[in-house]
């Protein structure tokens, strides 16, 4: 007889997720995802002035505004028929250059790495390492105070967990290192974007102020150091662990999915965008050993809401689509809609990114046996942070050379007034994979405004034709031998970064103490 | 330096002589969603006004683990934010953050499973834990739209007089 599990909600992540898991022979046989929370903000951009987008869809996610900025820019671009000089696409390169390094950092430490260790071996810790000794004291001591979230709480360590203690206390000092240069590496972007967080810098036709020498000088020594981090840390932990204990995760593969992977593509190495950092490409039912890319057409896009809690449709392309809510819907499960390539479910992200680029890291591993799955999301994430801080290099060169050139510019201002009608769509790969903004403008106003975000590419419901969402078929055949701490189920959605944040901040205590500290 | 919402890019405050206590009012929440912007909006009236030396105003919009940069420098921590206290649409609640710390089910921002309390706890861990005080608005509507409510808006003079007075007791 299957056993239902639900998880709710999933914690460590950015944002209210549920998973639900039929489990049937210690194997997930059926998985439901389920975003809980409505969003529909576009609905609010219609009538507004194009240019406020970029800064009102920066608020559409309380964790990830710079990446919405930014696809909402490339969208007014195309409508307002802007050219962003080489400078301005220069400095949006270096803004996103900081994200990445900081975002993926701290998915790999703090939100994904407690999934594989069992962080109480701490106490364990016999050696003399005086750091070390160190972090078992805070660790131990947290424990003491009961205050130990958000290490905890967490399900009881399976078969998989790291539970040398030499190893996990080792990890654990590292998650600490990493929350330190997490800390100074958001101090980047702000660098370029004026403040942090909601950089201000990004608007249609390139970025708003002028680099000067010392800002340059500055993000560079910053950079220098993340490197080091990077590559002397980071890089070598997931290798560690991916190649060591969790290699038999690795080449079972949990968390493969539909196999199927979309890359907008993004941030250009020269002027003309000849070469890009991540290229452009679909794969659809990926044979590891002979890699098909085909090239994306972004036509092919719809959304279908069968399973949605918003007002049936046929599935339409995002210029088309709509936020009409029915919360009545008998079969509809989640508020997130389901987005289709040509009518398959895509996997998004970083796996996704690095599968298309036939990154000689990643396919390297795959030929040691590697299955596309969990463990190879944490791999590719780490390959292209490292991907990220070469060509932040490369850029700051190339902005140095631009700044010395006589009539150097950062803005098309020619094209800074809206058009009277026009539509346009701007792609970016977030940190968390492909995202896309379209804009209908009519009257020199927003006629109609829709994102498609990571998440929702990967946390989709099922589509009109019943076929699951990559979260979803990703979960099947997932081992849970013990349905009260099913583990790998929690793997494989961290593995993805989730974030359906987009986004609400308020304090919510669970118990009614907070009344005595009423004062008027 | 004071009221100024940058709190890094620009702003050094090395080079003082005596160097005050750095205070850092972190304003937080939604601007999409009616009152739960309502520390965003607080934090955008207080950089109108001229601040003690020291003082610096962050608006924090709905970030939570990404704003420990913000709170590991500073001494002092003011936190605005709308909290769900079940009072009436726009009380207004004050606590140091470890007077509720230790409550049965912790502290949990709705959404973002680690929230700004978490992180301020975490903070620890790598540094010091700033003093931190609350400033809580109970809000009336959580609708998406970008203005405050009648009852959250009229509170605003008095939230600020409120921080005027938290900024004089740490002076």
């Amino acid at each position: 007889m299957a056993k239902k599990i639900t998880i709710h909600p999933v914690t460590r992540i950015e944002g209210h997720l549920t998973i639900e898991v039929e489990v049937d022979n210690g194997k997930v046989v059926d998985a439901w995802s389920s975003g809980t929370m409505a969003r529909g903000f576009e609905a609010m951009l219609t009538g507004k002035d194009p240019r406020d987008a970029p800064y009102v869809t920066s608020r559409f996610c309380g964790v990830c505004y710079s990446v919405h900025q930014l696809a909402s820019a490339r969208a007014l671009d195309a409508a307002f028929g802007a050219k962003v000089p080489w400078g301005g696409n220069l400095i949006r390169n270096l803004v996103m250059g900081a994200e990445y390094i900081y975002d993926h950092v701290l998915h790999f430490y703090q939100l994904s790495a407690l999934d594989y260790i069992d962080i109480m071996a701490v106490a364990e810790y016999k050696g003399k390492d005086k750091d070390l000794l160190a972090v078992k004291d805070k660790i131990v001591n947290l424990v003491k105070e009961k205050d130990t979230y958000p290490l905890t709480p967490r399900y009881k360590p399976d078969d998989f967990s790291v539970k040398d203690p030499d190893i996990v206390t080792s990890a654990v000092s590292h998650y600490i290192k990493a929350l330190k240069m997490h800390a100074k590496a958001r101090n980047m972007g702000a660098i370029w974007g004026g403040r942090t967080p909601h950089y201000q810098n990004i608007v249609v036709g390139g970025v708003t102020s002028y680099p000067d020498i010392n800002q340059w000088a500055r993000f560079r020594t910053m950079l220098d150091e993340q490197k080091k981090f990077v590559e002397e840390v980071y890089i070598p932990d997931v290798l560690a662990f991916g190649t060591g204990p969790l290699w038999p995760l690795a080449t079972m593969g949990v968390g493969g999915g539909h196999y199927n992977y979309l890359s907008y593509g993004d941030f250009p190495k020269d002027p003309a965008w000849k070469d890009t950092v991540f290229p452009a490409g679909t794969i659809v039912g990926l044979n590891p050993a002979n890699i098909k890319v085909e090239p994306v057409n972004t036509e092919k896009i719809t959304e279908s809401v069968k399973y949605a809690w918003y007002k049936e449709n046929k599935p339409v392309h995002p210029y088309d689509g709509e936020q009409v809510f029915n919360l009545d819907k008998k079969e509809a499960y989640t508020f997130v809609k389901a987005p289709r390539y040509d009518g398959k479910p895509m996997e998004v992200g970083p796996l996704a990114r690095m599968l298309v680029a036939k990154n000689p890291t990643l396919i390297d591993l795959v030929k040691k046996g590697a299955k596309p799955g969990a463990v190879a999301r944490h791999a590719s994430r780490a390959i292209e942070t490292k991907l990220m801080v070469d060509a932040c290099y490369n850029w700051l060169d190339q902005l140095l050379a631009e700044m010395t050139k006589p009539g150097f510019k950062i803005h098309d201002t020619e094209h800074w007034n809206p058009p009277e009608s026009g539509m346009g769509a701007g792609f970016h790969e977030a940190p968390r994979g492909a995202l896309g903004h379209w804009i209908k403008i009519k009257n020199k106003k927003i006629a109609n405004y829709q994102a498609v975000v990571p998440s929702t590419w990967n946390a989709s419901p099922r589509c009109e034709k019943g076929v699951r969402g990559q979260y979803e078929e990703s979960l099947i055949g997932a081992p849970v031998p013990d349905p009260e701490n099913p583990n790998n189920v929690v793997r494989i959605i961290r593995s993805f970064d989730p974030c359906l944040a987009c986004a609400i901040h308020i304090i919510d205590p669970k118990t009614n103490e907070i009344r005595k500290f009423l004062i008027e | 330096m004071s009221g100024t919402s940058t709190p890094n890019a620009t702003n050094s405050k090395g080079g003082d002589k005596v160097s005050p206590l750095k205070i850092v009012i972190l304003g937080v929440g939604n601007l999409l969603l009616s009152d739960e912007g309502v520390g965003v909006h607080v934090a955008n009236e207080l950089v109108k006004l001229e601040l003690p030396p020291g003082v610096t105003v962050v608006e924090g919009g709905t970030d939570g683990f990404r704003l420990i940069n913000v709170i590991t420098e500073a001494d002092r921590l003011i936190v605005v934010d709308a909290v769900k206290g079940s009072g009436a649409p726009g009380s207004i609640y004050r606590f140091d953050i470890n007077e509720v710390q230790n409550c049965p089910s912790g502290f949990k921002t709705s959404v973002h499973q680690i929230g700004i309390l978490e992180v301020i706890n975490l903070s620890g861990l790598i540094g010091k834990t700033p003093q931190t005080t609350v400033i809580g608005i109970e809000p009336e509507s959580l609708e998406m739209g970008m203005e405050l409510s009648p009852e959250v808006k009229a509170k605003i003079p008095r939230i600020i007089e409120l921080i005027w007075d938290e900024l004089k007791s740490s002076a």
